[in-house]
């Protein structure tokens, strides 16, 4: 199963020849007597012994190949063509180049006239992506992020929104076997100016902005760090449908009787900005009788991923409607967004059972608490059921306000907040 | 009548050679893409480390980097040692870290006393 995985990630590296041996998988959750059987076994890849190529790999002299020193070129051509339009659609999607929809084929035409949304050189550089930590960092300029805008069938008006999306070198699909999902919210005027959906459907396919802007961080995901490759720089073993569009939605800053998210961030009002956020899924609420929305939010919230150190994943992003926003500060007393999350924060604990029986808990965390790093090692003295906080912070409990007031829902998803780029400095 | 015929004849056969020709190039139009690709950097290449003559009277070292199962799996494969090549001397260590981040002071401390690392990866 990880054959191409191993193999490119050693190529990668400048090891094409590094020498490994496979055991079955998976080792993860089996007993110590099966283990045994793995290592007295055969290699499932080659048929051949383990311990052989253990010791084989250990002793057998090495190759010339092997022995090489220098550098590995990989050049990539500018054109693609010249072929017909339904043979280009067809590369395109055989290269692994698109989301699986046709896309809007980027001849020199269309990239020229997305240029033009921006004042920035074609040949600048935009920034560095890699698909996870482990994976090498790729380059991209300006030209290289308005051929996926192209891809995604953005408009020249949109392309500041899509290269502070791309400045910030957060990857859209995130290698994990866990399938990432990823968000990203716009603030300020560039909402209005273009278009946005912050109202009615935002969150739905309703609006042309919202859509393409969304899908053209998964296609520069793919296409500008390598990403997205199944089995090699993409392992999320059931995949996330959020991919498609990253939940691109602008925040309702008309009717939100808070302080729109940015502002929250230490931008001003009139500043345009993109905010990206990282998690799994979302949860929707179905409203509440008693119009007691917080108690609603802790009880539903209580599910999500508990803060783990190492992947310092974790957090939560609420979406209330305005109507739910609007009650909330005025009949539930929250006249700013932080004391919504500082009262998520105190009202979602979890037992220390259940956080050290957390997948990524056990595997980031112990380790840290193992080795004295509080609050964790203290964490690993507590009985079983004594409660501790589930988000490491109320910071990180982030609100942003979308939706068109047809009724009083909100949505929720365990996503937490990577960071912000303006806008405004790609136009 | 039957010059008027041919005429007629005549003008059909023109008029479809005609269409034929437009259709056929219409389905000829070629054109060119720009590569969506980024660029991937030059990769300097690490030669392998020398290998051994042989095993005995060596020391290997059994990296565990906490991948879940990656420990008991190690502790089965020096325990095959100890059963098989018994001058083969084993050490057990675990990376500390997360699973894809250097630990420094076990490759000195490797690369001090040990001849040869295994490693357990798991994804």
């Amino acid at each position: 199963m990880f054959l191409d995985l191993v193999k490119t990630t050693a190529y990668k590296k400048g090891m094409p020849n590094q020498r490994f041996t496979f055991v079955p998988h998976p080792v993860w959750g089996k007993s110590a007597s099966v283990h045994r059987q793995y290592v007295e076994g055969n290699d499932p890849i080659s048929g051949k012994p383990v311990m052989r190529e253990v010791i084989d790999a250990l002793t057998k002299p090495l190759t010339q190949e092997e022995k090489k020193t220098g550098f590995l070129e990989r050049k990539e051509p500018r054109l693609v063509g010249p072929d017909t339009a339904d043979n280009l659609q067809q590369l395109f999607l055989e290269n692994g180049w698109t989301d699986g929809l046709p896309i809007v084929l980027p001849t020199e035409k269309k990239v020229a006239e997305m240029l033009k949304g921006t004042s920035r050189r074609p040949d600048e550089l935009v920034g560095k992506m890699r698909p996870s930590p482990p994976h090498e960092a790729w380059e991209y300029t300006v030209e290289k992020v308005a051929i996926n805008a192209v891809m995604a069938g953005a408009k020249p008006e949109y392309f500041p929104v899509i290269l502070a999306i791309a400045s910030t070198g957060a990857t859209s699909l995130f290698s994990s076997t866990t399938s990432f999902a990823r968000m990203v919210v716009v603030n300020g005027p560039i909402r209005d100016q273009i278009g946005m959906n912050s109202g009615m459907g935002a969150m739905g396919p309703f609006n042309h902005a919202n859509a393409t802007i969304g899908r053209a961080w998964t296609l520069l995901s793919k296409n500008l760090s390598g990403g997205g490759i199944l089995g090699e720089t993409y392992l999320g073993s059931q995949g996330n449908n959020l991919s498609y569009n990253n939940v691109c939605l602008a925040e309702n800053e008309m009717t939100n009787p808070w302080k729109p998210f940015h502002v929250q961030k230490g931008f001003r009002p009139e500043q345009s900005v993109v905010s990206l956020f990282t998690g799994w899924g979302i949860i929707h609420s179905f409203g509440s009788a008693k119009k007691e929305f917080h108690k609603q939010m802790a009880g539903l919230m209580g599910s999500f991923c508990p803060y783990s150190s190492g992947t310092s994943v974790s957090g939560a992003l609420v979406l209330p409607d305005p109507l739910v926003a609007k009650d909330l500060k005025e009949a539930q007393g929250f006249d700013t967004k932080e004391k919504l999350s500082e009262w998520i924060y105190k009202n979602t604990l979890i037992s220390v059972e259940d956080y050290w029986n957390s997948g990524l808990v056990d595997t980031f965390t112990l380790p840290q608490a193992q080795l004295g790093v509080e609050p964790f090692a203290s964490w690993l003295k507590l009985p079983k059921d004594a409660l501790i906080p589930r988000f490491l912070s109320p910071k990180e409990i982030n609100i942003v306000v979308v939706g068109g007031e047809t009724n009083a829902f909100w949505q929720a998803g365990d996503f937490r907040y990577i960071g912000s780029a303006l806008v405004d400095a790609w136009k | 009548m039957k010059k008027a015929a041919n005429g007629l004849f005549v003008g059909v056969f023109l008029l479809m050679s005609f269409l034929i020709v437009c259709t056929s190039g219409a389905q000829e139009v070629k054109m060119t893409a720009l590569n969506p690709r980024g660029n991937p950097p030059a990769i300097p290449l690490v030669p392998m480390a020398p290998r051994l003559d042989t095993l005995d009277g060596k020391t290997i070292y059994f990296v565990d980097v906490r991948f879940p199962g990656g420990k008991s799996f190690l502790l089965e494969m020096m325990d095959w040692f100890a059963k098989n090549m018994p001058m083969v001397k084993t050490v057990f260590r675990e990376k500390a870290g997360p699973y894809m981040d250097a630990d420094p002071k076990l490759w000195a401390e490797i690369k001090r006393n040990g001849d040869a690392m295994i490693m357990a990866i798991g994804h």
